[in-house]
């Protein structure tokens, strides 16, 4: 008999080995005079502030593209703007997904050794920095040259086609729909600092005009400026600094299953089911278990969809799901308790780091008027190209150790 | 970040060496599908070998030009301002008769008459001497 086949298979894990030590948020919304690299810096320095710690202790630097920055290394270009010199660092790009593969990739560089603190950080400035038709321009840019582009597909569309098939085949509604945009308008109310925060109606959105079909104004994210940081280090660094409320990085995954919209294996059942299952099966935890979530919102659709790939319910009854309250405050998952893309912020691919803030604040009972009861587990999903690709991140207070 | 000028002009498809023979194919009004010639597996995307059993053996067939809609969305707001003018139009998203699906638009009618498993046909519409986009029209 092999030695291999007598011992137990022990899986390689990052549950509980890594902390949030420190969160920070710049101004959000329209922030205008200021570069995405100064939204990112302003984020870090009160991240530090809340961590208690100073900058040359980051020794790491993660970091996603900001599409108003020329700078190709985003990461590198913030380190020198910021006056440090990290020995670990990189610029990741898998579009909107970004940000929970930097919480991921963070963590796994800390739990192998490769940095000691690491500084995960973005800022974008789209809607000062560009003009609306670059903005727009810009969003679309990521599509395909030969095959995508070339017919005016805007960055809605692969998501407007996906959302009309689930319309389809599970008979969603419009309505469902816009009552996403209307729970999350409702809760950005409660945000300090939220961009829109006027409360709206199933009607309103249905008549805010169409912008591709199903979705209408309403149903689509905002156009932001604003960055977030957020410090990373070993449990047990964390507890050597004394972090008062250390939220632990309990499990991690990614699926990508496609780059083109036209090869998307199914439209209506994305890899958020795969990048999830391999979070939870690391956590130990499962979506019922789960007392808080930040799902990626860039259209109302996307969190229908996600609320069934993620596992808060099962395949078609998302609208529903919605439509019966059960992602806001006394439902099954409060989700996006600070409005989200739709009605927070949404700076482009920083826009998920947003997420993980209120996540993170919420799991450290630090949300005042808007906070969950007692909430120990939180999940964030960040996706990105059109559902090409998604990375879950699911976070845990101590006693979920 | 791109320039305000490339901005206003639409995106016109840059054939590379995954794709030359198709834009050639397109400018004779064929659309070339690539056939797998060790498993049978149809490719719409080109590339230099098959996506499902990694041969190279490929070989390109004309489609029959006939498809439905499988997925579509009408765009009223344009993704940038080269796109003003053509609002609305209909962005589909055709399953081949031959299996590969493919993005286009809908010419030759009102786009709000798409529905969802249309029959459509392909239509060639040259947009530069070097370049023919493929559309479709309902069949």
């Amino acid at each position: 008999m092999s030695k291999n086949s007598t011992s137990p298979v022990r899986k390689a894990t990052l549950r509980g080995k890594v902390a949030v030590i420190g969160i920070g948020i710049s101004p959000v919304g329209k922030v205008p005079g200021k570069s995405p690299l100064w939204l990112a810096a302003d984020a870090t320095k009160k991240c530090l502030a809340d961590a208690g710690i100073e900058k040359r202790e980051i020794d790491g630097v993660l970091s996603c593209h900001a599409m108003a920055s020329p700078f190709h290394r985003f990461s590198i270009a913030f380190s020198e703007y910021f006056g440090i010199q990290p020995t670990f660092s990189n610029t990741l790009q898998v579009s909107g997904a970004t940000a929970a593969t930097m919480f991921n990739i963070g963590a796994a560089a800390i739990h192998g050794g490769l940095a000691e603190t690491v500084l995960v950080v973005g800022g974008d400035s789209l809607l000062s920095g560009l003009t609306p038709e670059l903005a727009l321009r810009s969003l679309t840019e990521n599509r395909d040259q030969q095959y995508e582009m070339p017919f005016g597909i805007p960055v809605a569309n692969t998501f407007a086609m996906t959302a009309h098939r689930h319309m389809k085949e599970f008979g969603t509604t419009p309505e469902q729909l816009a009552e996403v945009a209307v729970v999350q308008r409702r809760h950005a109310s409660r945000t300090p600092g939220a961009q829109q925060i006027k409360p709206i109606t199933v009607d309103d959105v249905l008549n805010s005009g169409m912008v591709t079909t199903p979705y209408h104004k309403l149903d689509c994210s905002l156009i932001s400026d604003g960055g977030a940081a957020f410090l990373l280090t070993s449990a047990e660094r964390a507890k050597e600094l004394e972090i008062q409320k250390p939220v632990y990085i309990l499990g991690g995954g990614e699926c990508h299953t496609h780059e083109h919209i036209f090869l998307m294996p199914s439209l209506t059942a994305t890899g958020a089911v795969g990048s999830s299952r391999k979070a939870y099966d690391m956590a130990g935890y499962g979506p019922k278990d789960m007392d808080v979530a930040g799902i990626y919102d860039c259209f109302t659709g996307t969190v229908i969809m996600m609320l069934e790939d993620l596992g808060f319910c099962s395949k078609g009854e998302g609208g529903r799901f919605v439509a019966d309250g059960q992602t806001t405050y006394g439902g099954q998952i409060p989700s996006n308790t600070h409005g989200g893309l739709l009605s927070f912020a949404h700076s482009g691919v920083p826009g998920s780091l947003f997420h993980f803030y209120e996540v993170i604040a919420q799991l450290r009972g630090q949300c005042g008027d808007r906070q969950v009861p007692d909430a120990n587990l939180g999940l964030v999903h960040s996706l990105g190209g059109g559902y090409a690709t998604n990375a879950t991140t699911i976070l845990g207070t101590e006693r979920t150790l | 970040m791109i320039s305000l000028e490339d901005a206003m002009r639409k995106p016109t498809p840059a054939p590379d060496a995954d794709t030359n023979a198709f834009w050639l194919g397109m400018r004779n009004s064929q659309l070339l599908l690539q056939y797998c010639g060790d498993c049978g597996n149809v490719q719409y995307y080109q590339q230099g070998l098959c996506r499902d059993c990694g041969g190279e053996n490929l070989l390109h067939r004309p489609a029959s030009g006939r498809g439905k809609v499988y997925s579509f969305s009408v765009v009223h707001r344009a993704p940038g301002p080269a796109f003003k003018v053509d609002v609305p139009y209909a962005v589909l998203l055709v399953e081949l008769k031959e299996g590969p699906r493919m993005i286009s638009t809908y010419i030759g009618g009102n786009p709000q008459e798409v529905t969802f498993d249309m029959d459509v046909e392909l239509v060639f519409e040259a947009i530069t001497d070097e370049i023919t986009l493929p559309r479709f029209r309902r069949a």
